[in-house]
């Protein structure tokens, strides 16, 4: 019986562990060989994406409660890569360009809400995904 | 103490309204407040289980041995194939359900530490930690489901605490204190145990993911004011909005 779970111990640690392999890092590039942010040349990162404004606002226009009186506020693209989960694996799920934003709406009585942070995450001109929030353990922005 | 029908019962009812309360200041979508409530009633279980006999033990160890063996086979499915993936399930059921818990049944105490402030907190840090890194939900939603699982054991203990008064005898049971607490320094087994906890509290915390938006959502002058707004109608009609 004692063998018998010491070998179950055994093999579920082992199974266990094969699946927290960190991560892969993407590559580091350079453009014209100049290293970019030390990560990689934005050439991995996909186009820069060029009407982010009104992307952004038709995005959230369906998203969020009230958004037609929403207040925005753009920062300018910047280059970043998300990892995927843990219980997705854990690799490099994303690699484009992150647009901040910040919104304000109103709440059902009509009270403007201190603006909200969000992450908006693009692959060229298309948004790929929206996180709430400033920062996130999976998500790391080249360009500061 | 309080038995199992009536933590269940109280934890569902006060996780309810918790979530249902959340929803409604928009801090959740419906789909993360039902999450919401199942953690919160899962939370106000979470206690017992460092009871040897209790059911809470038992469906505790059920549902984390069943939720980890799910994951596992989610993580693997794309390069494991259908055997391996059998065989892993069974290793990591049988690993959690079996040996874990004899394990966890031998070195528990019951109303040791495990029934404290602290590690209530504990969870609750460890939770949002793991919404986060394993599931990569946002900081909002991951500290939601760790602050229902704080509120639920926080309830537990409220309700144990609750039972040790005897209002027919008017007189306090002996566990009067020993759920809600913050520390235990009897022996020097109890303080060990006491200072890993706070070590390990502080430890998650560096980990944990960003606060601010759950600061700013439950905490602050402006989660009062949105509460205000939705506690009572709004345009004071009741019920024809």
């Amino acid at each position: 019986m004692h063998k018998t779970l010491k070998f179950m111990a055994v093999m579920t640690a082992t199974a266990l562990f094969s699946g927290c392999v960190p991560a892969p890092k993407p590559q580091t590039g350079s453009i014209l060989g100049r290293p970019v942010g030390g990560q990689a040349s934005s050439g991995e990162y996909g186009l820069r994406p060029s009407n982010y404004v009104s992307s952004i606002q038709t995005y959230f226009s369906s998203k969020l409660p009230r958004a037609k009186d929403a207040i925005y506020k753009f920062s300018q693209p910047k280059r970043a890569y998300k990892k995927k989960g843990l219980a997705y694996g854990g690799g490099v799920e994303w690699k484009g360009w992150l647009v901040e934003t910040s919104i304000a709406t109103r709440n059902r009585s009509g009270r403007l809400l201190t603006p909200r942070p969000y992450m908006v995450l693009f692959s060229g001109n298309q948004i790929v995904e929206d996180i709430l929030g400033n920062s996130h353990k999976l998500l790391v922005k080249v360009d500061k | 103490m309080a038995n199992f029908n009536t933590h269940f019962t109280v934890a569902a009812t006060a996780s309810a309204l918790v979530s249902g309360t959340l929803l409604s200041m928009e801090v959740v979508t419906p789909e993360q407040g039902v999450v919401a409530f199942f953690i919160g009633t899962l939370g106000g279980l979470l206690p017992d289980v460092d009871s040897a006999h209790s059911k809470s033990i038992k469906v505790g160890f059920n549902v984390l041995s069943l939720l980890l063996t799910i994951m596992m086979i989610f993580v693997k499915s794309s390069t494991y194939s259908i055997v391996e993936m059998f065989i892993m399930a069974a290793l990591v059921f049988s690993l959690i359900r079996y040996v874990l818990l004899e394990v966890f049944r031998k070195i528990s105490k019951h109303r040791g530490m495990f029934h404290s402030i602290p590690v209530a907190l504990i969870w609750g840090v460890g939770v949002a930690i793991l919404m986060q890194f394993f599931f990569g939900l946002n900081s909002l939603v991951s500290w939601v489901y760790g602050f229902m699982t704080t509120f639920g054991y926080l309830v537990h203990l409220t309700l144990d605490e609750i039972y040790s008064v005897d209002l027919g005898n008017r007189r306090v049971k002996k566990s009067l204190g020993t759920a809600l607490k913050f520390y235990k320094l009897k022996t020097n087994t109890d303080k060990i145990q006491t200072a890993i906890i706070y070590a390990a509290l502080v430890g998650l915390f560096i980990m944990a993911p960003d606060t601010d938006l759950i600061v700013n959502a439950l905490f602050s002058q402006e989660a009062w004011l949105n509460f205000k707004d939705v506690f009572l109608p709004y345009d004071g009609k009741w019920f024809f909005h």
